[in-house]
């Protein structure tokens, strides 16, 4: 593939400023990011914070309605080929035509890159090898498992071996083993130096992958950092997760005025709680929601995470 | 335009592998064509008329009949004529089967005329070739209604004066009747003019089909955004024009193949004579170009493909109907003959109709290829142009 203006130290994305409005409602509000080569960067952050619609910007799909973006050098933008070139894009949803086979669905992206012959056949050798699709690649995909579709689904965005490769929450709907089956390529991709922008909503993911995060909330980035950089915002607090059923609204209510509580908000199956010296304060927490009209059913203390940074940026837990 | 090449390869071989495809465009035509074709009344497609003529009365009248209508149908080779000399010789010769129907025109015939009294031209026709029959009673008709108004015409120029010498009576007929009728309603050449009944539904079932075969295309913008793989064609490094373009040959190049494969399946199969080829070639591509702009125009006010095909079914039936693709519209009132010519339809079968003609030349497609392009053209700038808001969001 032809290569653009990127090299050490110039990065392979930079946005800058970037705003969505949708009627009376601001999705995206300012958002600016970089990523270096071989960086794998995350922007997390829950549903409707803007991760997609950042993204759909970024690869030319929605026009801004300010800001801007360059990939590898180049400007992007909807009409612009050149930056697009650059760019390998797995959408959220499955982006395959159910009635070709993996083969036929490769060929086709492959030629829209501008790959043809002995390029085209080696190449989608390889991604079929990457995927593990080698042995159905003759098969029409609408017999594939979802897992499988998944694998296709990521394997054409890294056909014409990208600069930058943008995954939108691939794992969403995706059974555990082709999950991990995911997480694992997109390790191998990154530590084969392809600089990659993985969205997600699972704190676990963004910690795993990604070199540096970014944490995006109703529609701006609240922090930006590596793992390290971002823990250390909340100084030595821990996170309690504590499972509770009744009134999680009293409950709530009950711990929030509590001495070292900084942070607490309800969810589905309990109570997520930032803390100062989760040991000391465990006893009083528990007993605060037994007062309430809830119960306590499990406990969990755990170490400074993005999940406690995010509570502790936002006051509300990622699964919100 | 390499780029929307890509695209037209990709979904044409998609679409080849949907048997639906298939059944729209080729199957379901052909099929109902043939249907009509066979129960319905057939028209000119096997117009070999075997006509006698018995001219009992030898008058100048008499010759009239036989030298004008009858000798245009032997000119127009759509029939042969015999002549018998007794109607006894003209009746056997139908219920041998040697001529389908016989005129007989009795002695006296002339005079009769001339002096304003009752006579007939008989016209004996076989049970089994009513259709011969009826042509030849609708000439003798027209003939007596001619000599009506010849009757008329020497009636006024003798007026009062009785009485009137024989032969002065017989030299204004005679005269009458070489004089250019003042008021000329060509009926019989519009008749001769008519597709037969294999050729008119084998191309009106190609139209209408055309308009669910045509849809296919730029419906499947509607389908890739289902699908989820429009966002990914638009981040593919072609521009978003080239997405609409690719969708558009496809519904061109599905239309163009749909209407040759019945064009060529009809005429060999059927017996349908859709005329001059590179006629009927110019004017498959304006049709063609007709529906792909009239059901890309309808697809992009839809939100999803259900409502879109239901929509287009509905445009397509309505179209149909009024453009006169499942009936004959000559005998229906004037204002649906006009507003049918505000259907692709129309224009598509008056374009064939023109071909049938014996006097064609191709200058007589130029309105019906106008109207055709201007249609497509018009419907289908609007319609591609909306349709890249489909693709690019905002």
């Amino acid at each position: 593939m032809e290569r653009g203006a990127s090299g050490p130290g110039v990065p392979v994305l930079s946005c800058t400023d970037l705003r969505k409005q949708f009627g009376d409602r601001t999705a995206v509000d300012g958002v600016g990011f970089s990523i270096a080569p071989a960086e794998t960067y995350g922007l997390l952050g829950p549903n409707g914070a803007g991760k997609t619609t950042t993204i759909s910007m970024i690869c030319g799909l929605l026009a801004r309605d300010g800001g801007s973006v360059t990939v590898d050098g180049q400007p992007v933008d909807i009409g612009t080929a050149a930056a697009k070139q650059a760019i390998g894009y797995v959408p959220q949803d499955l982006a395959i035509y159910p009635e070709l086979t993996a083969l036929e669905n490769l060929r086709f992206f492959g030629h829209l890159y501008g790959m043809r012959g002995p390029q085209l056949k080696r190449r989608m050798d390889e991604v079929l090898e990457i995927i593990g699709l080698t042995d159905r690649a003759t098969d029409r995909t609408d017999a594939y498992s979802g897992g499988m579709k998944r694998r296709l689904n990521i394997g054409i965005g890294l056909l014409h071996q990208p600069k930058l490769l943008v995954l939108d929450e691939p794992t969403v709907g995706v059974d555990p083993q082709s999950r991990n089956a995911i997480l694992a390529s997109v390790e191998a991709l990154g530590e084969q130096g392809m600089a990659i922008l993985y969205t997600t909503h699972y704190m676990e993911e963004a910690e795993r992958l990604c070199d540096r995060v970014g944490i995006i909330d109703e529609g701006k980035i609240r922090a930006e950092g590596t793992r390290r950089e971002l823990t250390s915002m909340i100084g030595q607090r821990d996170r309690i997760e504590l499972g509770a059923r009744g009134d999680l609204h009293r409950a709530v209510a009950a711990v929030r005025g509590l001495d070292g509580v900084v942070d607490v908000s309800a969810h589905e199956t309990g109570l997520s709680l930032l803390v100062v010296d989760a040991g000391r304060v465990l006893a009083s927490v528990i007993e605060a929601v037994a007062g309430s009209d809830a119960s306590v059913t499990n406990v969990e203390v755990v170490e400074p995470d993005l999940e406690a940074v995010f509570l502790h940026l936002t006051g509300r837990a990622l699964r919100d | 335009m390499r780029a929307a090449g890509v695209i037209l390869a990709k979904d044409l071989r998609a679409r080849l592998r949907d048997r639906t495809f298939f059944i729209v465009a080729i199957i379901a035509p052909f099929g109902l064509a043939a249907i009509f074709a066979t129960l319905l009344p057939s028209g000119s497609d096997d117009l070999d008329l075997r006509l006698g003529y018995a001219d009992l009365d030898g008058s100048s009248t008499s010759a009239a009949f036989r030298d004008g209508p009858l000798q245009a149908l032997v000119d127009a080779e759509l029939a042969t004529i015999t002549a018998y000399d007794d109607a006894q010789a003209a009746r056997a010769a139908v219920e041998a089967g040697d001529v389908s129907a016989v005129a007989i025109v009795p002695s006296g015939f002339g005079q009769d005329v001339e002096l304003g009294q009752a006579t007939a031209i008989e016209v004996v026709g076989d049970v089994d070739a009513g259709f011969s029959t009826d042509i030849l009673r609708s000439l003798a008709e027209g003939y007596a209604r001619e000599l009506e108004s010849v009757r008329l015409a020497v009636a006024t120029v003798i007026g009062d004066t009785f009485p009137v010498p024989r032969e002065r009576v017989a030299e204004l007929v005679a005269g009458a009747l070489e004089q250019p009728s003042p008021v000329s309603v060509v009926d019989v050449p519009a008749e001769l003019r008519q597709m037969g009944a294999h050729t008119f539904y084998a191309a009106s079932m190609a139209i209408f089909f055309l308009f669910f075969t045509a849809q296919f295309g730029v419906l499947s913008l509607l389908a890739e955004r289902r699908g989820g793989t429009l966002p990914r064609l638009v981040a593919a490094p072609i521009p978003p024009a080239a997405i609409v373009a690719g969708k558009a040959l496809g519904s061109f190049v599905m239309g163009i193949s749909a209407m040759v494969v019945l064009a060529v399946a009809s005429t060999l199969l059927l017996g349908a004579d859709w005329g001059d080829p590179l006629g009927v070639a110019a004017l498959i591509v304006a049709a063609v170009v007709a529906a792909t702009g009239i059901t890309a125009f309808i697809t992009t006010f839809a939100r999803t493909e259900e409502q879109a095909g239901g929509w287009n079914s509905i445009v397509a039936v309505t179209l149909a109907i009024l453009g006169g693709a499942f009936m004959d519209l000559s005998q229906a009132p004037e204002i649906l003959s006009r507003l049918s010519f505000l259907t692709p339809h129309a224009w598509f079968l008056q374009g064939l109709d023109e071909m049938s003609a014996p006097s064609f030349t191709y200058a007589d497609l130029a309105l019906p290829l106008a109207a055709l392009l201007g249609i497509g053209i018009v419907t289908g700038a609007i319609g591609l142009w909306r349709a890249r808001g489909l693709v690019v969001a905002r």
